[in-house]
């Protein structure tokens, strides 16, 4: 290592006491919380059990320093308030999403548990033999749900199977849980066995029998079912699960097993994995979890749409850079906490008020409004108005939502659109709005308008649907006076209109002026949807303000994707080409850049060398790549032309110096090319053809 | 838009492929050997190898050093819960060790070197613990609560009642983790599937938050989507240090130094050691011939086989022939026309390195 590396620790000792532990497959660096205890606790009674700041001597200086970390210590208990909110909300969406198919599994459940029973119980001497009990073809039947997750990211139902385990436990039934790591050609019908054992009988026994797991079901009474769920099918060894699914049929009647297969493509999933013998042994059943899209757009509305935690993003690394960057991030503990009259007590923040002003005056958001004074007040005035502004904009859009459910109207969609503030500033939605109303000009390009669309069908609504609508409008702008006002207004004047016409019916008219009133009727009600769609345009226009175009909306908001994007996904192929390619924009040194593209001697080894190495083809023939190597670390004002005869001649007096640092060339050669197998982007010789060494990354 | 820009990318990938495949193939292919250059001896090599004066020295350092401003974000990470990955060109095993001693001093901290050859994951899960252990045990002394008492030492349980001791119930205080810094995740260590599983849920247990360093540009293909979005929890961060791989580097053989004596003395010996006795007293036969004969071509079958014979070493010629199979598939032994018109066997290794080789082998 550089030994300038460290500046506050003397590097030699350090490159002394790593190297013995180099070479070690693991060692302790450090063994912490000896010293945990005589730790003394600040001034505010919390522990500050973070060193962020180094070890500092006590001065003026430091106070600040002590205010930061106590107020990065709140930041943490505000994302892990928040976090857990948000965590525990997706949860529970997610739950009772899937109630519906969790009961119906759970009565098919106690269903085929009767059925076995039905076939008889073990009598004891048999019970207690440790082997299975052997029938007719009929009774080797194993009851099979098949659980269609129309995913194909299992991820994404690993939560739900967990879930159906605890829901199936808490009625009583033996439940364990396994995965397709439970079913590798490696461990065999055993590795699948050893995790149920440990599973019912809380126990590790190093004999893998399934006797001892029928010995277990008889002593806990043999009244509930047994139920094994797997959760994702394909991906697991199809000679192993059949195998496993043969074992469990012979051994049905003494231990009622119940399997649920959890699969991601198609019914034809289990035939394609399984052999003959082992789906004749199944007696499947299907049922079939929400969709994806449902799901999103169920979370998206409980966490994002809903009032959930304040924050505006739902994602854990978003969380986490927002509160670690946003220091009035903290007042999102009390934001969240549904209270109306906010109370800030902002020295409770371990922010001098200095530095809150400073900080709320850096805010765009705050710039464009100019907010020329500031006290506790009138910020506290601010985040209440914010909060209002949010509730009328939630209630907009929920609003669209129901509106458009039927309709294919994508919750995800109308979100992205509603959130925007670009489209909300440049006033796009009016011109769309009059674009609609105008048909000649509306076209395709108001197409992907979900706003424009929702509000289209409230024009095409019948008289009884508009009336469902409303109250469900009603309903939604609950709280929000304003909205809530217009919404009964129109409701109540549907009422007048419905009496009317019901008692138009009631009248006997002649034949003639039916037609002529069913049109009124009809005029009437189109006249009224109208009325419904205005209202809705009006509220969007006037009510659904993007989060980002409120003040202080700073505090709430996570913008930075890209930041997000790179923390979620790292880039390795691409990053580190990228650093070899262009190492001096990331060492900032001066005497690598030059205008021209031209390789310098100054250049890092490696960088020179990956540089050279795109000029090959496939495959990079040793002998040329080190010539040019050579020529570039030789001659400082090359041109880039590698120079392909052997050794010059030279003289005899350098020819010492010469081979020194061909040796010294050459070792450099070899440590480039083994930092670039490292980092894979190398491929080294092979024996059919030792002197080329192959590429591997072609582009970025 | 971003379709385009995507699909373009992606034709782009291939076509740079085709190119590349193209200029290899279509006859400009340099037929230079790598023995075209003057190697210098070895040994020279491996000191020269050792004294490369580091470029930029100061840059990297600064570079290094800039990193440090990150590390209350990196504690701050660590303390939601994620876990950290570093990539970037250059060896990064110094500045998480340093970030591990310095920004969590409060915390034990483990290392793995995944750089290393062999590595065994239960020995490692076995040490984190009894770390806990002795941590938990150290606090509940404190706070007056009793443990229950282990049952069986940690070395003779099973893997996965020491991942669930690991991921217990979490204290109150809730960042009470023990850190284990892998450095090389992906090095060949660790590259197994297994491995990794286990590694995976390690870093899903509530007591263990891991910070661990990539090299390898393919190294998210050992990772399926459920350990990395349900068990390690990666935050990535792009961390080139341009630091040089040393010790990552050390057990990669020199690309212009194998085939000298030493290198391929080593490996004949390897496979030696892993054949049988027999197997290996024919081997010294015949390279026992071969230093007592340095003029000859080699050593014709028939002769070998007489004298294995009357040693006790093969019963008959199909015995040999299947010895010699397993010679020449390790290339210890290689036939040669003998210019009488007769098959002959030799080892193609110098004098020094088979006369080495013996000596080890007895």
């Amino acid at each position: 290592m550089a030994p300038s590396l460290n500046d506050d620790s003397p590097p030699s000792t350090i490159d002394e006491a790593f190297t013995e532990n180099n070479l070690q497959p693991f060692f302790v660096l450090q063994k912490g919380p000896s010293r945990k205890s005589d730790r003394k606790s600040s001034g505010t009674g919390r522990t500050r059990r973070f060193d962020l700041s180094s070890a500092s001597p006590k001065n003026s200086a430091n106070i600040e320093d002590e205010k930061e970390d106590e107020n990065m210590n709140l930041r943490m208990e505000a994302f892990e308030f928040v976090w857990s909110k948000i965590e525990s909300t997706i949860k529970d969406v997610l739950r009772v999403i899937n109630t519906n198919v969790f009961s119906e599994i759970q009565t098919w459940v106690h269903q085929s548990f009767d059925t076995i029973r039905s076939l008889g119980t073990p009598e004891f001497p048999e019970a207690t033999q440790s082997f299975p009990i052997i029938t007719d073809a009929n009774s080797k039947r194993l009851f099979t749900g098949l659980v269609l997750t129309k995913n194909m990211e299992f991820v994404d139902d690993l939560l739900t199977f967990e879930e159906l385990g605890k829901h199936l436990k808490y009625q009583g039934c033996h439940v364990a849980n396994l995965s397709s790591l439970d079913f590798t050609a490696k461990n065999g019908v055993g590795g699948c066995l050893r995790s149920l054992l440990r599973q019912f009988l809380m126990s590790s026994l190093d004999p893998a029998d399934i006797s001892i797991l029928a010995s277990w079901y008889r002593e806990e009474n043999c009244n509930n079912p047994v139920v094994v769920i797997i959760d994702d099918i394909e991906r697991c060894c199809g000679s192993v699960l059949s195998d496993f699914i043969l074992m469990l049929s012979e051994w049905v009647i003494k231990i009622p097993v119940i399997l649920i297969m959890g699969v991601a493509t198609t019914l034809d999933a289990p035939r394609n994995i399984l052999p003959s013998n082992a789906l004749r042994c199944l007696c499947p059943f299907e049922f079939t979890l929400g969709t994806p899209a449902e799901r999103m757009d169920a979370v998206v509305e409980a966490v994002l749409v809903k009032p959930c935690s304040g924050f505006i993003i739902g994602h854990k690394i978003a969380c986490t850079q927002h509160f670690y960057t946003e220091p009035l991030s903290v007042i999102l503990l009390e934001f969240a906490s549904e209270e109306d009259n906010l109370v800030f007590e902002i020295e409770r923040h371990g922010l001098s008020p200095e530095v809150i002003w400073k900080h709320v005056f850096e805010f765009p958001s705050c710039q464009r409004v100019k907010l020329n004074k500031l006290t506790s007040e009138s910020l506290a005035h601010a985040f209440s108005e914010l909060k209002r502004l949010q509730n009328q904009w939630r209630a907009v859009v929920l609003c669209l939502y129901v509106t458009g459910k039927g309709e294919k109207v994508r919750l995800l969609d109308l979100f992205c659109e509603a959130i925007d503030p670009e489209s909300y500033n440049q006033g796009e939605f009016d011109t769309n709005m009059k674009a609609e109303k105008d048909p000649v000009l509306s076209s395709s390009q108001i197409k992907g308008h979900v706003i424009c669309k929702a509000v289209r069908l409230v024009r095409d609504l019948s008289t009884a649907q508009l009336g469902k609508l409303l109250k469900m409008w009603e309903n939604l702008t609950v709280g929000i006076p304003e909205i809530n006002g217009k919404v009964k207004e129109l409701l109540s004047l549907l009422n007048v209109e419905d009496g009317k016409s019901s008692k138009k019916d009631l009248t006997v008219t002649p034949r003639r002026h039916t037609s002529r009133i069913q049109l009124n009727i009809e005029k009437d009600s189109k006249s009224l949807s109208d009325k419904a769609a205005n209202l809705i345009e009006c509220m969007v226009r006037d009510y659904m303000h993007p989060t980002e175009c409120i003040p202080f909306h700073e505090i709430f908001c996570f913008k930075d994707v890209d930041k997000l994007q790179l923390a979620l996904i790292g880039d390795p192929r691409r990053g580190i080409q990228v650093d070899l390619l262009e190492f001096q924009k990331l060492l900032c040194c001066r005497c690598c850049t030059s205008s021209s593209n031209a390789l310098l001697p100054s250049m890092h080894d490696t960088s020179i060398m990956y540089k050279l190495a795109q000029e090959h083809g496939d495959l990079i023939n040793l002998h040329d790549w080190y010539q040019s190597f050579k020529s570039i670390v030789l001659c400082p004002n090359s041109k880039r032309k590698p120079r392909q005869s052997p050794l010059p001649k030279k003289r005899k007096g350098i020819k010492e110096a010469e081979s020194q640092s061909e040796a010294s060339i050459q070792a450099r050669f070899c440590r480039a090319v083994t930092e670039l197998q490292i980092t894979g982007l190398l491929r080294m010789p092979s024996k059919r053809r030792p002197d080329f060494a192959q590429r591997v990354a072609f582009g970025l | 838009m971003d379709f385009n820009a995507a699909e373009e990318e992606e034709f782009g990938f291939s076509r740079n492929y085709f190119l590349a495949k193209e200029m290899g193939s279509s006859g400009k292919k340099s037929a230079r050997k790598l023995s075209d250059i003057n190697v210098v001896d070895e040994q020279e090599l491996r000191e020269a190898s050792a004294n490369i004066e580091p470029k930029h020295q100061n840059d990297v350092a600064d570079l290094i050093n800039s990193y440090k401003s990150l590390y209350p974000k990196w504690v701050f990470d660590l303390r939601c819960g994620f876990g950290l990955l570093m990539y970037g060109f250059g060896s990064k095993k110094s500045l998480i060790e340093d970030f591990a001693s310095t920004a969590l001093a409060e915390h034990s901290v483990v290392v793995i070197n995944g750089y290393l050859q062999s590595i065994n994951i239960k020995q490692v899960i076995i040490a984190l613990a009894e770390i806990l252990w002795e941590q938990l045990k150290l606090k509940r002394k404190v706070s007056s609560g009793s443990l229950p008492k282990v049952q069986q030492p940690f070395s003779s349980r099973s893997m996965d009642d020491l991942l669930v001791f690991l991921d217990g119930p979490e204290m109150d205080e809730k960042d009470s983790f023990i850190c284990v810094v892998v450095n090389n995740i992906d090095g060949p260590g660790l590259r197994d599937t297994e491995t990794q599983q286990y590694l995976a849920r390690l870093a899903s247990c509530s007591y263990i938050r891991v910070v661990a360093s990539i090299d390898h540009v393919n190294a998210p293909l050992l990772w399926d989507k459920k350990m990395v979005h349900a068990q390690f929890n990666w935050y990535w961060y792009h961390v080139p240090t341009f630091a040089p791989y040393k010790v990552e580097g050390l057990f990669l053989p020199l690309i212009l130094a194998h085939g000298s004596s030493k290198q391929s003395a080593k490996t004949a010996l390897i496979v030696l050691q892993s054949l049988t006795p027999n197997a290996q007293s024919v081997f010294r036969i015949l390279a026992e011939y071969q230093l007592s004969h340095p003029d000859d071509e080699g050593m014709a079958i028939d002769n070998l086989y007489s004298i294995s014979r009357e040693r006790f070493l093969v019963s008959s010629q199909v015995t040999l022939n299947a010895h010699l199979t397993e010679f020449k598939d390790h290339e210890l032994v290689k036939t040669k026309r003998h210019s009488d018109g007769q098959d002959c066997l030799y080892i193609p290794l110098t004098k020094e390195g088979l006369e080495k080789l013996l000596s080890e082998i007895s």
